[in-house]
């Protein structure tokens, strides 16, 4: 009997986290329009910006699709990131947290960017492509740091169970006040993540035309406005599970999570962007330099 | 993946929708279309320096769901802001059969509605909706941003309304404007997009869909082809 409910419970939660994860993300999505319009001195959108955005490039009568890839593409672009959602415990539910661990995670995250990869590649356009090759590049760069801080966190706490990890945090200390310099380097590390400026290169809208989202019309966009929001939720959840002891109330999360996602969101606007080698090597010399250090003093 | 039958996306059907909240979505569709509007800038002449404003802080065209975009694929206005010249036209063309539908296109300044100060111009296309079919016209020389905003306020009440349809006009009559077209830029023009096709593979068609125009069309059309990309060593 135990086993059935505990079953449906899981089943429940797998359902429920991605649903919080998208409101939570569209709110996001708002936030970092107004944000920039706040910084431009503008009013900027009106609430249900996002989902009236979403709502319309669904309903587009016409769409223009390149072929069964650039479909799957989009899916598992979306789908990358619905899977990294149920694995991050979030106030109640632990999804399938215990059992995935942070390693799991972290492969999760290189699949939107495949998917996209795949999706655009067979686009055959010109902006596509070089969009998407810097788009992995940054990836790679982005990626090295962020396996750096993931092993001393894990290496810190002696566990690779995220459960675990806010379990201790909250019995403890927030790991931002035992680990600090891999706490900064995380939140270098977070910019590129989210891809905001400095690190926007792929995109470029003036010079290739947002590089992977060239030839994404109706729906495909559509898919990849969800998935935008998808990767602020889960960017910042992320964080907040490492460094900032998770969630203990709901009230506690949301603040958390939104006070984390507004700092990269506050700095994008203020920085042009790097070219992509710029990126690479101020990627793999602060951050690393300074994960490197904070997994010295850890050990 | 050039044969418009492959395409894996449904059209839309006149079966008897049997859902009874069927006008509910609709009305749901209708009005996050006026409030979510992606704006694919044609920069041509004057009246493009008119548009800096209404997007910037004075007067934000972000509050009305409006922001610019840079595909035509992703677009859902086209804005020609100024003269179109016969070379500028095609370019224009181009563009507009790129976006997809529903897309509608404002024409800014009085060059879009009656050739303005180029009247005379031997090289202008005057009237921009013999070639494509325009939603909304600001009329001036040039409009203040308070007069663009004021357009694009029609347009969505438009669109609100169930009225922004004038696209599929394009389907509906392309014979009409393709003969435009033709008369402009000779009878071998052709574009990428297989309108006919698209038309009907929506159901667009309509009775001028097809005419003598269309005829010199089939006559020079070749297939389209996937470009192949080559790389020149």
């Amino acid at each position: 009997m135990t086993s059935i409910t505990s079953i449906t419970e899981i089943l429940a939660e797998l359902l429920l986290m991605p649903m919080i994860a998208f409101i939570c993300g569209l709110v996001m999505v708002l936030m970092y329009r107004k944000i920039a319009a706040r910084l431009q001195r503008r009013i900027g959108p009106p609430f249900f910006q996002p989902v009236y955005d979403i709502v319309k490039l669904y309903s587009k009568d016409t769409q223009i699709s390149h072929g069964l890839i650039h479909d799957i593409g989009i899916v598992v672009a979306v789908g990358g990131y619905v899977a990294a959602v149920i694995l991050l415990p979030i106030p109640g539910m632990d999804g399938i947290a215990d059992k995935g661990g942070i390693i799991t995670l972290s492969y999760f995250l290189m699949i939107p960017s495949l998917g996209m990869a795949l999706g655009v590649g067979q686009c055959a356009n010109p902006n596509g492509s070089i969009g998407i090759s810097r788009a992995l590049t940054a990836m790679l760069a982005y990626d090295i740091p962020f396996i750096i801080v993931v092993f001393g966190v894990a290496t810190h706490y002696q566990s690779t169970s995220l459960v675990g990890m806010i379990e201790y945090q909250q019995a403890h200390q927030w790991g931002i006040f035992e680990m600090p310099l891999l706490a900064a380097a995380g939140l270098f590390t977070l910019q590129g993540m989210m891809g905001k400026h400095p690190f926007e290169i792929y995109v470029a809208p003036a010079e290739i035309a947002t590089g992977p989202m060239v030839e994404m019309s109706g729906k495909f966009m559509g898919g990849l406005f969800v998935m935008q929001s998808f990767q602020f939720y889960v960017a910042s959840v992320l964080y907040v599970s490492l460094f900032l002891g998770g969630g203990s109330s709901w009230f506690d999360f949301l603040l958390k999570i939104f006070f984390v996602v507004e700092i990269p969101m506050s700095i994008s606007f203020l920085f042009p962007r790097y070219r992509t080698e710029d990126m690479v090597r101020i990627m793999w010399k602060w951050p690393v330099m300074a994960a490197l250090i904070g997994i010295a003093f850890v050990i | 993946m050039n044969k418009l039958e492959n395409i894996p996306v449904q059209a839309k059907s006149d079966k008897k929708r049997t859902n009874p909240l069927a006008r509910v979505f609709d009305e749901l569709i209708q009005f996050c279309q006026s409030r979510s509007m992606f704006m694919l800038h044609y920069c041509t002449g004057c009246g493009a320096i008119e548009l800096p404003p209404a997007m910037t802080s004075r007067f934000d065209m972000e509050r009305l769901g409006i922001q610019p975009m840079v595909t035509p694929r992703q677009a859902d206005i086209l804005l020609v802001t100024g003269y179109v010249s016969v070379k500028t036209l095609k370019r224009v063309l181009l563009t507009y059969e790129q976006m997809q539908s529903p897309k509608y296109v404002i024409g800014i300044c009085s060059c879009t509605v009656n050739g303005g100060m180029y009247w005379q111009s031997y090289a202008t296309a005057k009237v921009l909706n013999e070639y494509m079919p325009v939603d909304v016209y600001i009329a001036g020389c040039m409009p203040r941003p308070e007069a663009v905003i004021a357009g694009l306020r029609r347009l969505m009440s438009n669109i609100e309304n169930g009225k922004g349809d004038a696209w599929k006009d394009y389907y509906k009559r392309y014979d009409y404007y393709l003969g435009n077209q033709q008369h402009l830029f000779g009878d071998d023009w052709q574009t990428p997009v297989d309108v006919i096709g698209e038309a009907k593979f929506y159901g667009l068609e309509g009775e001028e869909t097809y005419g003598e125009h269309t005829k010199i069309l089939e006559q020079h059309q070749e297939p389209l082809e996937a470009q192949v990309m080559r790389v020149k060593l």
